[in-house]
């Protein structure tokens, strides 16, 4: 017997049997760079996102979320779960954010009896339930990567689960990816270096990986993108 | 024509109203006495029909009391009676602007006008007795063409009465002299005379009477035919909002206090949305029931107040925050007593817009906020909430940033401000002290994540100091790229010149 013949039998018996599934694109949100903009047209609307980079060398990942910020914050509301508290409103001022449409959560500043981890997904989820912010940003890279990776699969997945369902964008920035295939689109930064021009640090050239970008059928998985960022005084 | 509210027992269902509603109506059906005077030897002062066939009178002792068995006994509270009062002057405000509260359970409005409002007369006692009956009163209602013969109505008939105009004196006949507001000397001249009703006080001849009884007893007799006619003593008008409730005992669990707290809160709403207004400000009062006296009062008392961005009238939400803040809270004693205040304004009145982008719902908005102090925190250890919106001080101190109260109202104008992608600093608070070894003035190693890393570049030495007369700053800054496992990072470092140590600021990421 053929595979077209097989294919059929199989088919009259399951007609759904190899029908792909595809997740309708349903908008975007830009970033404000345009290298990441085009490559992925934006992070994904009723998605969960994850942008990566280390820690310990300047990756891009924080500029990532600062731009992305500052072009939502235009126009609609955001919240930014700050899980070690490492946003620096000067950057974000200079950046262009417009600071009344951001919610600024900062994690782990008090005696709570929660971990800064802890406290970090507890709010995501009440600001999920909330509704009304178009995106919902929450910075857990300063989090050690032990303990991240302890976050069982089934909370990335409750969370892909109610963004799926919500006109709002769900973005972690990590040093590493946790939720595989919760997420929706999963973007890697690196910095290359750029060394100062005399005494100035003026900035440096961005890579960005897509690892992971569901509905992109067009797009080559692992393809690498680059833009060059600057400092404020550049 | 008047319209009088009577609530029959007044004491026992005022006593009864903050009771749930189906235990309420439980206890309604059950026997319930009201009970005042010395601690060591209360008396009954009130009490409903089921307690009356049990053969309870006025004037027993407790004891006497608790020999019939299964009767339900309440202290008298006034606090509790001026709700149930202002709970059925509310009710009155509703269907007139003018009112009279005659006596304790007793409210007379007048309805002239308001026929095509609310209908013929036994309609709108109608709509009265309902909403009575939703603020949890059982009433009894009148309505007659003067205000007196609608209040002795209200007083001797049960349910809903109607006198048609000329018919007072035939309908009031039946009623006891007793209900008319005469002295006690009069009523046993009247007594001894043989003369119990209305309809034997109406037939006597007026001017042997007056001889008699002198201008009260015209009064009197006038009162019984159904006659008088006055204008209404209009109540003045509710100003303050404040709803407070006491325990007999001091409570110690959350679910009692939540549980009061609720009705209070949907009471003062209700009275807000009775002279259409709401709030923006919300306090709460609990007072402790310290037994022991610390340095100060501030042990006694337990107040909040919250400053909505929004008027709301909404009871629900008003609640949830109050609750929200008293699951943070744990309490040095008992709390014996509960008081609610709002603060009145106008409602909002602007209609949101269609074509706007989505935004937290205020009311919503206010709720998330507080649930997410309650997992963060309010403030950190310097002061600056944990959640609001970041802003830019006025100040040229290093990393000076304030935090301001998330409001979705605030921010309606689209902004203007064309964003660039820079590099973004990510902060380390507190920064974490280093130690660096120099190459002239320059860093040559820095210590790092356990371990020394060198310094591929070095720009610098950006120096800033101010506030020389307090708290004062003064720091040389410098931007280095270190060498690490990772590749390249590029690090602020400074160098506080005042206690002369090092410290990392951030990583430019």
């Amino acid at each position: 017997m053929s595979v077209a013949l097989l294919r059929a039998a199989i088919e009259k018996k399951l007609p759904s049997a190899f029908m792909v599934h595809s997740r309708d694109y349903r908008g975007g949100i830009s970033t404000g760079i345009p290298a990441i903009d085009v490559a992925v047209r934006g992070v994904p609307l009723h998605a969960l996102t994850e942008i990566c980079g280390s820690n310990l060398a300047s990756s891009g990942k924080t500029s990532v979320l600062t731009s992305l910020l500052a072009r939502t914050t235009r126009d609609r509301f955001c919240a930014l779960v700050d899980a070690s508290d490492a946003f620096d409103p000067q950057t974000g001022h200079a950046a262009g954010m417009e600071f009344s449409r951001l919610l600024w959560v900062r994690c782990g500043k008090s005696k709570a009896k929660l971990r800064p981890l802890e406290q970090a997904f507890k709010v995501t989820d009440i600001l999920l339930n909330s509704g009304g912010f178009e995106l919902i940003a929450v910075d857990i890279s300063g989090i050690p990567e032990q303990i991240v990776r302890r976050v069982p699969i089934s909370t990335w997945f409750r969370f892909s689960r109610v963004i799926e369902k919500q006109p709002a964008a769900l973005v972690f920035i990590e040093q590493e990816p946790h939720a595989t295939s919760c997420a929706e689109l999963v973007l890697r930064v690196h910095a290359q270096p750029a060394l100062p021009l005399g005494k100035l640090f003026t900035g440096f050239d961005l890579k960005v990986e897509v690892v992971r970008g569901r509905g992109m059928e067009k797009k080559p998985v692992h393809s690498e993108y680059g833009c060059s960022l600057q400092t404020q005084w550049a | 024509m008047f319209a009088c509210l009577y609530v029959p027992d007044f004491s026992v269902q005022a006593a009864l109203l903050p009771e749930r509603g189906d235990a309420r109506e439980i206890l309604r059906r059950s026997p319930v006495v009201i009970l005042d005077g010395p601690s060591n030897l209360p008396r009954v002062v009130a009490l409903n029909d089921p307690a009356r066939r049990l053969g309870i009178a006025i004037g027993m002792t407790k004891l006497q009391v608790e020999t019939c068995g299964g009767v339900a006994m309440r202290q008298k509270s006034q606090p509790e009676e001026d709700a149930a009062q202002a709970a059925l002057m509310n009710c009155a405000t509703a269907f007139s602007p003018k009112i009279e509260s005659a006596c304790p359970g007793a409210v007379i409005l007048d309805l002239t006008g308001t026929e095509k409002l609310l209908g013929p007369p036994e309609s709108a006692a109608k709509k009265l007795s309902a909403a009575a009956g939703e603020r949890g009163l059982h009433v009894r209602i009148a309505v007659a063409s003067n205000p007196d013969a609608a209040m002795h109505a209200a007083r001797g008939f049960p349910g809903i009465t109607v006198i048609p105009p000329g018919n007072e004196a035939q309908r009031l006949a039946g009623l006891r002299v007793d209900q008319l507001p005469a002295t006690p000397e009069a009523l046993d001249v009247l007594h001894g005379w043989g003369i119990y009703t209305f309809r034997s006080l109406a037939e006597l001849p007026e001017i042997p009477l007056t001889e008699r009884l002198g201008q009260s007893g015209l009064h009197l007799q006038r009162l019984a035919r159904g006659e008088v006619q006055r204008t209404l003593v209009p109540a003045a008008p509710l100003r303050e909002f404040i709803e407070s409730y006491e325990f007999e005992d001091p409570v110690e669990t959350l679910e009692s206090v939540s549980f009061v707290l609720n009705r209070l809160l949907q009471q003062v709403c209700v009275h807000l949305v009775s002279h259409a207004l709401a709030t923006n400000e919300l306090r709460l009062t609990l007072d402790l029931a310290v037994t022991q006296r610390r340095n100060g009062n501030d042990g006694e008392h337990y107040h909040h107040r919250w400053k909505l961005p929004v008027a709301t009238q909404d009871a629900r939400m008003l609640f949830r925050l109050s609750l929200l803040d008293l699951e943070r809270n744990t309490f040095s004693a008992p709390i014996r007593r509960v008081a609610v205040e709002v603060l009145p304004v106008k409602p909002r009145a602007a209609q949101g817009n269609l074509f706007a982008a989505s935004s937290p719902e205020a009311e919503k908005l206010e709720i998330t906020l507080a649930r997410l102090r309650g997992v963060v925190g309010d403030a950190d250890a310097d002061g600056i909430r944990c959640v609001g919106s970041p802003e830019i001080v006025d100040t040229h101190r290093p990393g000076a940033f304030a935090v301001h109260p998330f409001s979705s109202a605030a921010a309606v104008v689209e902004s203007v401000t064309v964003a660039f992608p820079t590099i973004a600093l990510r902060i380390f608070r507190p920064a974490l002290e280093t130690s660096v070894e120099l190459d002239g003035k320059t860093p040559r190693s820095v210590r790092f994540a356990m371990k020394h890393r060198s310094v591929l570049a070095a720009s610098g030495p950006w120096c800033t100091s101010g506030n020389w007369w307090s708290n004062s700053w003064d720091r040389e800054e410098w931007d280095v790229a270190l060498n690490t496992t990772a590749g390249i990072g590029f690090y602020r470092i400074y160098r506080d010149r005042i206690s002369k140590r090092w410290f990392v600021e951030g990583i430019f990421d």
